[in-house]
């Protein structure tokens, strides 16, 4: 229950505020994007595979836990349940990666106000997600298949289709349905949003209690290097000839990520300079950065 | 045009509405359905899991053969199982136009057949199980076997408000039509006029983040008055609710014939490789 | 000990962030078993005050309290939220909102789930029951019609069985029918259940024939607690603020032929206390079409309009039925009925947003069916009832510029200008509309839809959820749209919008027209009111019930009428009668 005391802590009222929000305005997108069809062209997937930008949004304005977790649970039970194909253990996976690419972004996000931030944040929290599905997804195929090595090409060529589909959703999904959208709607929403719900907006100086212990630099290293290291683990135990496949594999992924990363960072940059050109306010604002 | 027209019937609250209602109240009669969600549980927790350890092709022609009964049984909507069906193939074609081409010959095709059964032996379990379960039956399976008090709260706090949020998406999406302008211009392969829908189609989203919040507060200081926050997981509450749940003796001739059919396809399984 | 059952002292409350307190030292007891009434200008704390009694304030809402407040003895600063709510039950203004699961008989007994009652299920059922609401136990929240929500949300805060019931303008969103199904729920709690029953309200009308008590506040201060009838004669004190007491007292006031005391404050009341015209017939029906009409440009033709759509069971119901009809040049249309009538379906065939089952809608020439809703846009305006979903920019100006600017029209800011003058919103240019008050907001809706420059505006009821001021200031500004389109076609409950504004009414009834002609031909039909459910303005049923000729449609007409018979009669026979 809240006291009065806890002026500008969120009580628990107000985090189930942002958890309904956040839940019923994913989930209905997500409706909607599972009516909308999809064209390929070839087998690159034109589709609208997520709005992100609405969990990503809500994550970067309010309590980023509390959006994620209410995001990720809209899209399971609106988009899966209410449309009787909830998939079990497989929605468990969904939950998990969603939830933590979208706490994760929000909280790199210290001041909504910054642009540079929230583009950052924003195609991070895609890269995350759609790298764990990556990872999921492989991790499928190799315990699923026995000795998997011993089967001409098929490691490979489940690299390079999960690899593709990563480069494809990252720069498709993540630059139209996640990093812009979001440069757009943040700073609208920020100030005006929040006392809606009765809140103070996020500003430099609020933390949050799970940012304090484990700071979002420190759980982006741990997921990467407890995926790295499960995948290798994996490698080793398996006998699995790692030479060149890994080489090829590794390399791969890191061009994509790399090419993703550069094409990001040009656009917040494009951005950045097009906001300071219009507004002094912009370049203040890089200044005290 | 006519498709766009036939998606926005699609989209119409009258449309979403009848749709919902057939999941829920979709098929209660079956045997399956009349099982305890535990029961449910228990048997996909083998069916749904087990399978990607299993390489005996003996036994997973065994589960296979069990999951298509039970699909069977469940009534699953035919809709549903077309679509698994291709999915799989298409994954499992995609995959072996890539292994070829990587230098895989016809040796590919066992262990990618084998991989698209475990993956169907998945699936079917999970149609078949969750057909079975409204989402009434769901919610309070979930929270029996301990899943937080909010999960159970949402999904029907979500069959209560979809019909208006799409309500007032519809409106908000229709403003954006009616007054602004489509391109006049369809593009190569309308590329115009769907990058301009998409556009409207996200950028509706903005009033609607404000509105759902005026929403979000009054229905949080409703659950404050009525008690919810003390009761989410408070294990009397749960107790009350869940006192309709009990396993019956069908459940555990279920249950008892699922362990039976497993262990007697290991043995054979195991003596016939 | 009993009889004082809350008890308000010396509070002050500041919202936190709130510059200005928003309640102001207020002391106020109310007894048990009362039924009362708090009337206020906007921002006169009424909400405020009440969520006080519920213990929201200050548990929920954290901001600068002090003074105590005490509800059946407890204090509420040191209970809990759910502690009190088993003695005040609140319902909500947004009624729709404090309703979260998906079943009937779910949402009633959700409160006493919570508080771990093993019967809740029959608490839940006996609350159903006493709202009226038996029997739709196991449907979805979203099948109820809006009256039934609201009975549903009043069942809701019944479940819990507590001494005190709350309800936020409960019929600010219902159409004259449910209002009454509302009161007389309320009614019956108050006078068999001995429940204490507050209500925030602005239909001085509803005060008059259900409640026993009126607290006026204003600017954060209870003014004066007085017995119903002694507070709604006091008239100049609420017109100050903006409140109308009923039209008869209205009427009574203005005649300065009563004394304060007896002023009438129902209509049975003003029925025997103004003269009675014995002897005038009333002529039964006016005429039923304007022959003016004829010969002026046709904007809309419907030919042998039908439409139906499909049920949640799959059944195509039908809505509209062989619907024979023409707008002109001109028409200011007011489209009555009860719910379900037609009304909105009738509007979205003209918008072409749907297409008729058979027959065909005609608009400027062109046929809907061939037409996109685009292109009819350009034509029709619809004026959405909630004007929150007209809004998709974040500021007035914007929202209003959006159809033209995206059109290219050259000068556009002029005409934005201009059309936010009219509406009054110059100063609001910059706001973001969903942010605005109610009444504002339906100023901009207003304006949207002139910016896009139609030739016939659809408004689905205009003044609903409007405080009575609000909602002559918007019927005012709905008379002004004359000037800027060739037709306005208005669906409404509101009676008193109709008798002020139309020039031609067209009654529905189960997807048929029932009647259309002038207003004069609806209002002196009593058969047909009684037949759409329609519920005249209070001063035109006191002078039919009078036999006046014609009736009078507003509370100056009927003062008017009334001193020209002074001056034809003997002063003294009537004012001696009067007092």
């Amino acid at each position: 229950m809240s006291q009065i005391q806890e002026r500008y802590v969120l009580t628990s009222s107000q985090k189930m505020m942002v958890f309904i929000l956040s839940m019923s305005l994913y989930g209905l997108s997500n409706m909607i994007t599972e009516l909308v069809p999809s064209a390929y062209l070839g087998p690159i997937e034109f589709s609208i595979e997520y709005f992100a930008f609405i969990p990503l949004t809500l994550c970067m304005l309010f309590h980023p836990l509390y959006a994620a977790v209410g995001a990720a649970l809209g899209e399971v039970i609106f988009g899966e349940i209410m449309l009787g194909q909830f998939g079990g253990f497989g929605e468990l996976e969904k939950f998990i990666s969603f939830s933590l690419a979208m706490y994760i972004a929000g909280s790199l996000v210290k001041d909504p106000r910054n642009r540079k931030q929230v583009g950052i944040a924003a195609i991070t929290g895609v890269i995350i997600h759609q790298f764990i599905s990556m990872m999921v997804d492989i991790g499928k195929v190799w315990i699923g298949v026995e000795e998997l090595e011993a089967v001409p090409g098929l490691a490979e060529s489940i690299v390079v289709i999960e690899g593709f589909a990563f480069l494809n959703d990252v720069l498709f999904s993540g630059i139209l349905f996640a990093l812009l959208p979001t440069l757009y709607l943040v700073p609208r929403l920020y100030g005006k949003i929040e006392p809606l719900l009765g809140m103070k907006p996020r500003d430099n100086t609020m933390k949050f209690s799970t940012g304090e212990i484990v700071t979002p630099r420190l759980i982006v290293g741990g997921i990467v290097l407890a995926l790295l290291s499960f995948f290798f683990e994996f490698l080793s135990e398996t006998d699995f000839n790692v030479e060149w496949e890994a080489d090829f594999g590794e390399n791969f992924m890191w061009v994509s990520i790399g090419v993703s990363a550069v094409i990001a960072i040009l656009t917040v940059i494009l951005m950045v300079t097009r906001k300071g050109k219009n507004t002094k306010e912009g370049m203040d604002e890089r200044k005290v950065q | 045009m006519e498709y766009r027209q036939k998606l926005f019937d699609k989209l119409s609250v009258e449309q979403v509405k009848i749709e919902l209602l057939n999941t829920a109240y979709g098929n209660d009669q079956t045997f399956l359905a009349k099982l305890d969600p535990r029961t449910l549980f228990i048997w996909y927790l083998f069916f749904g899991f087990a399978p990607w350890f299993i390489h005996n092709q003996a036994i997973l022609l065994g589960m296979f053969a069990f999951v298509v009964v039970m699909m069977l049984i469940a009534r699953s909507s035919p809709l549903i199982i077309f679509i698994l069906c291709l999915g799989l193939l298409g994954q499992g074609g995609y995959l072996l136009l890539a292994a070829w081409f990587f230098g895989g010959d016809l040796s590919t095709i066992m262990p990618l057949l084998i991989l698209t059964m475990k993956l169907s032996i998945i699936s079917l379990a999970s149609i078949s199980v969750f057909t079975s379960m409204d989402p009434e039956k769901l919610s309070d399976g979930l929270l029996k076997v301990g899943v937080p008090g909010q999960v159970s709260f949402s999904i029907s706090y979500a069959y209560r408000m979809l019909p208006s949020l799409i309500e007032e998406y519809h409106h908000v999406f229709l403003s954006f039509r009616l007054r602004g302008k489509a391109p006049e211009k369809h593009g190569i392969l309308y590329w115009r006029s769907i990058a301009y829908f998409v556009k409207i189609a996200m950028l509706s989203f903005y009033p609607l983040m404000l509105s759902t919040s005026k929403r979000a507060r009054t229905t949080v200081e409703a659950l404050e008055t009525k008690g919810s926050f003390f009761a989410f997981n408070n294990p009397k509450v749960k107790a009350i609710k869940l006192a309709h749940l009990t396993f019956r003796q069908r459940d555990y001739w279920f249950l008892t014939f699922s362990l039976l059919y497993v262990i007697s396809l290991f043995i054979f399984g195991i003596l016939y490789s | 000990m009993t009889t004082e059952q809350i008890k308000i002292e010396h509070v002050n409350f500041k919202y936190p962030g709130g510059e200005h307190p928003v309640l102001n030292d207020v002391n106020l007891t109310i007894q048990k078993g009362a039924f009362v009434a708090i009337i206020g200008g906007n921002g006169s704390g009424k909400s405020t005050l009440c969520k006080l009694i519920n213990g929201l304030i200050p548990h929920y809402y954290v901001g600068d309290f002090t003074g105590s407040v005490t509800v059946n003895g407890l204090d509420t600063k040191e209970s809990k939220v759910a502690d009190l709510s088993h003695h005040v039950g609140y319902v909500y203004q947004d009624f729709d909102n404090q309703l979260v699961r998906a079943r009937v008989l779910e949402d009633a007994s959700f409160a006493p789930l919570n508080f771990g009652h093993a019967d809740y299920k029959e608490r839940g059922k006996r609350a159903l029951e006493l709202t009226g609401l038996t029997g739709h136990d196991e449907e979805f929240i979203w099948q109820l019609s809006g009256g039934q929500k609201h009975l549903l949300a009043l069942a809701g805060a019944v479940s819990l069985d507590p001494d005190i019931l709350i309800m936020d303008e409960p019929i600010a969103q219902l159409d004259p029918f449910h209002a009454k199904e509302i009161y007389d729920v309320l009614k019956m709690l108050n006078e068999q259940h001995g429940k204490t029953i507050i209500v925030i309200e602005h239909h001085t009308e509803f005060i008059a024939d259900y409640c026993k008590e009126v607290v006026l506040m204003d600017q954060g201060n209870v003014i004066w607690k007085k017995p119903t009838a002694d507070a709604l004669r006091l008239v100049e004190q609420l017109m100050e603020r903006q409140i109308f007491p009923p039209q008869v007292t209205q009427a009574a006031f203005k005649l300065d032929t009563f004394s304060n005391k007896s002023y009438p404050i129902t209509l049975s009341e003003a029925l025997g206390l103004f003269p009675n015209q014995v002897g005038e017939e009333v002529a039964a029906h006016g005429p039923t079409n304007n022959s003016e009409r004829a010969g002026r440009q046709s904007i809309v033709e419907m030919e042998q309009v039908s439409f139906a759509y499909k049920t949640i069971t799959r059944s195509k119901k039908t809505v509209l039925n062989g619907i024979d009809l023409t707008i002109n040049q001109g028409d200011r249309i007011a489209l009555v009925g009860n719910n379900g009538a037609g009304k909105s379906s009738l509007m979205r065939l003209i918008t072409g947003l749907v297409k008729p089952a058979e027959g065909k809608v005609m608009v400027k020439g062109k046929n809907t069916r061939e037409c996109s809703p685009e292109k009819m846009a350009d034509f029709v305006t619809y004026i959405y009832q909630n004007p929150e979903e007209m809004f998709i920019e974040d500021s007035v100006r914007k929202d209003v510029s959006f159809f033209l600017k995206a059109r290219k029209v050259p000068e556009y800011e002029k005409i934005v200008d201009r059309i936010l003058e009219q509406f009054e919103l110059t100063s609001l240019q910059e706001r973001d509309s969903r942010l605005m008050s109610g009444g504002q907001q339906r100023r901009a809706s207003l304006a949207i839809g002139v910016a896009m420059n139609p030739s016939i505006i659809l408004l689905d009821e205009p003044t609903a959820n409007l405080d009575i001021a609000t909602r002559k200031h918007i019927t005012r500004l709905i008379g002004t749209l004359k000037d800027n389109v060739e037709a306005v076609l208005v669906a409404t409950h509101d009676m008193q919008l109709v008798a002020e504004w139309a020039n031609r009414v067209i009654v529905l009834k189960d997807g048929h027209v029932l009647h259309d002609g002038t207003r004069e031909s609806v209002f002196n039909n009593r058969e047909l009111l009684d037949l759409a459910g329609l519920n005249p303005p209070q001063i035109m049923e006191l002078s039919r019930g009078l036999n006046m000729s014609p009736v009078c449609y507003t509370v100056d007409d009927f003062v008017a009428a009334v001193n020209k018979q002074f001056g034809e009669e003997n002063n003294d026979g009537i004012q001696t009668k009067i007092i």
